[in-house]
């Protein structure tokens, strides 16, 4: 192969590995890692090569605590691990950056929260729970999901138009804690607001997964979620 | 672990120089006792004292390098820890094949302290910025500008081909891997057109693959 026949593709690996590469281009780009090994080699190949230019940085002594708080984490995540072996398929629902991101995903649910009862009439029946999707990179918030405790029926509502690859669709899935894979809601048109009849699930419970995938035009073909996870959130009852 | 080990002006450093080969310097380059895919291995298998010794090992000079990219120490901190635990947890995805045990634990880190400044509102606010501070810009004397980075100090096969770029495209070069600056940013920080720094960087990847084989 020659320098010229790959070049877009080493400049494109070369300024993800300077870090020119914006927010958007960089998510993108590690998405298409796993797929391209062409790409993943052109990537390696400037890890290795700039690599050396890390020694230009003076070292910085860490501070006592470091050292503790990663010695907390890992003893956290070895006992997930232990968890996740006794379980049939949850490497997804049990990675602890997943988990990590709900804490901040809260905090984002609670301005969402407010928000919404900011602009909605007070005449309108409030919704019992809510859920914050957001992007598993950067937690920006992209839906949200609301229930009310009686009926059957969730809404889902846009917060801004997503971006979808025009050979793919979003697809809509959920699982509570105690089941044992997630079910799909349907696919989802970017950008429009969605209600959905919940008719033979078990009603919201607290802590209930949500999530939109990258999947087929037609959804997935397997039942389950088998793309890449486009937003993301756990539902939490409004008091 | 001190800075003299690597920084001292002073340091003979015969051997590291002439390398032909990348990899050759980055093992010369490190202590030879301390075996990275031994560690990793280690970890692999749930050896938490491994990554202890890896924590000791490169600990200060990731922070250093995490740092560096996101100017705020407390970030920096909590990058290096989840960086950590990354390692810890992703040990057994490392593969030889694909480069070298510590390439892969800098790679781990940078790429977390690079999302998250390119995640950030900073990146945003620099966007708003642009359009006043570059239109204005000086457009000439970059053949004369100089070396903001002293990056002779320790040569290697990188930097041998580095030397053929002008100082003022080596400059957008470091300034992206070490500051990790958006092209953005480097536009305001030496004053050039956005297009111009894009197309620099652009040109120097293939200058530098050209020249690195």
């Amino acid at each position: 192969m020659t320098i010229e026949s790959n070049e877009p593709l080493y400049e494109l690996a070369g300024e993800y590995v300077l870090g020119t590469l914006t927010a958007t281009e960089r998510v993108a780009l590690e998405r298409r890692l796993p797929l391209e090994p062409e790409l993943r080699q052109a990537v390696d190949y400037w890890e290795a090569r700039l690599l050396h230019l890390t020694e230009l940085v003076e070292p910085q002594a860490p501070s006592e605590r470091l050292w503790q708080r990663i010695q907390r984490s890992m003893e956290v995540s070895d006992q997930d691990a232990v968890r996740v072996e006794r379980r049939p398929r949850p490497s997804r629902w049990n990675s602890l950056p997943l988990w990590r991101s709900f804490t901040a995903m809260g905090m984002a649910a609670s301005l969402v929260l407010g928000i919404l009862l900011f602009l909605r009439p007070p005449a309108d029946p409030s919704p019992t729970w809510l859920v914050v999707l957001a992007t598993p990179q950067d937690l920006a918030p992209g839906w949200v999901v609301q229930a009310s405790h009686r009926s059957q029926e969730i809404e889902l509502i846009p917060l801004g138009i997503t971006q979808v690859p025009p050979d793919k669709a979003l697809q809509l899935w959920t699982k509570a804690d105690d089941w044992q894979a997630p079910v799909s809601l349907g696919l989802v048109e970017p950008g429009e607001p969605l209600k959905i009849r919940l008719q033979d699930l078990p009603p919201l419970q607290s802590n209930q997964l949500f999530e939109l995938t990258l999947e087929q035009p037609t959804g997935s073909p397997t039942g389950k979620p088998t793309g890449p996870i486009q937003f993301i959130g756990r539902a939490a009852r409004m008091l | 672990m001190s800075a003299d080990h690597h920084y001292a002006p002073g340091t003979p450093r015969p051997e590291r120089w002439g390398l032909l080969d990348q990899t050759v310097a980055d093992h010369v380059s490190q202590p030879p006792v301390f075996d990275y895919e031994a560690t990793l291995h280690a970890c692999a298998q749930g050896e938490r004292s491994a990554l202890q010794r890896l924590y000791v090992q490169e600990g200060p000079r990731l922070l250093g390098v995490v740092q560096r990219i996101v100017r705020d120490i407390a970030l920096a901190e909590d990058i290096v820890h989840d960086a950590f635990i990354r390692i810890w947890k992703k040990a057994g995805t490392y593969d030889p094949e694909r480069g070298s045990a510590r390439g892969w634990i800098f790679s781990v880190a940078r790429h977390l302290a690079l999302n998250a400044v390119r995640n950030d509102a900073r990146y945003v606010q620099h966007e708003e910025g642009h359009a006043n501070d570059t239109e204005h810009a000086v457009t000439e004397g970059w053949q004369a500008y100089t070396d903001t980075f002293d990056w002779r100090v320790n040569p290697g096969r990188v930097e041998a081909c580095l030397e053929q770029l002008e100082p003022v495209r080596r400059n957008c070069v470091f300034h992206a891997y070490v500051d990790g600056y958006s092209h953005q940013e480097i536009a305001q920080r030496i004053g050039a057109p956005l297009g111009t720094v894009k197309a620099w960087i652009r040109r120097s990847l293939t200058a530098l693959r050209e020249c690195i084989g």
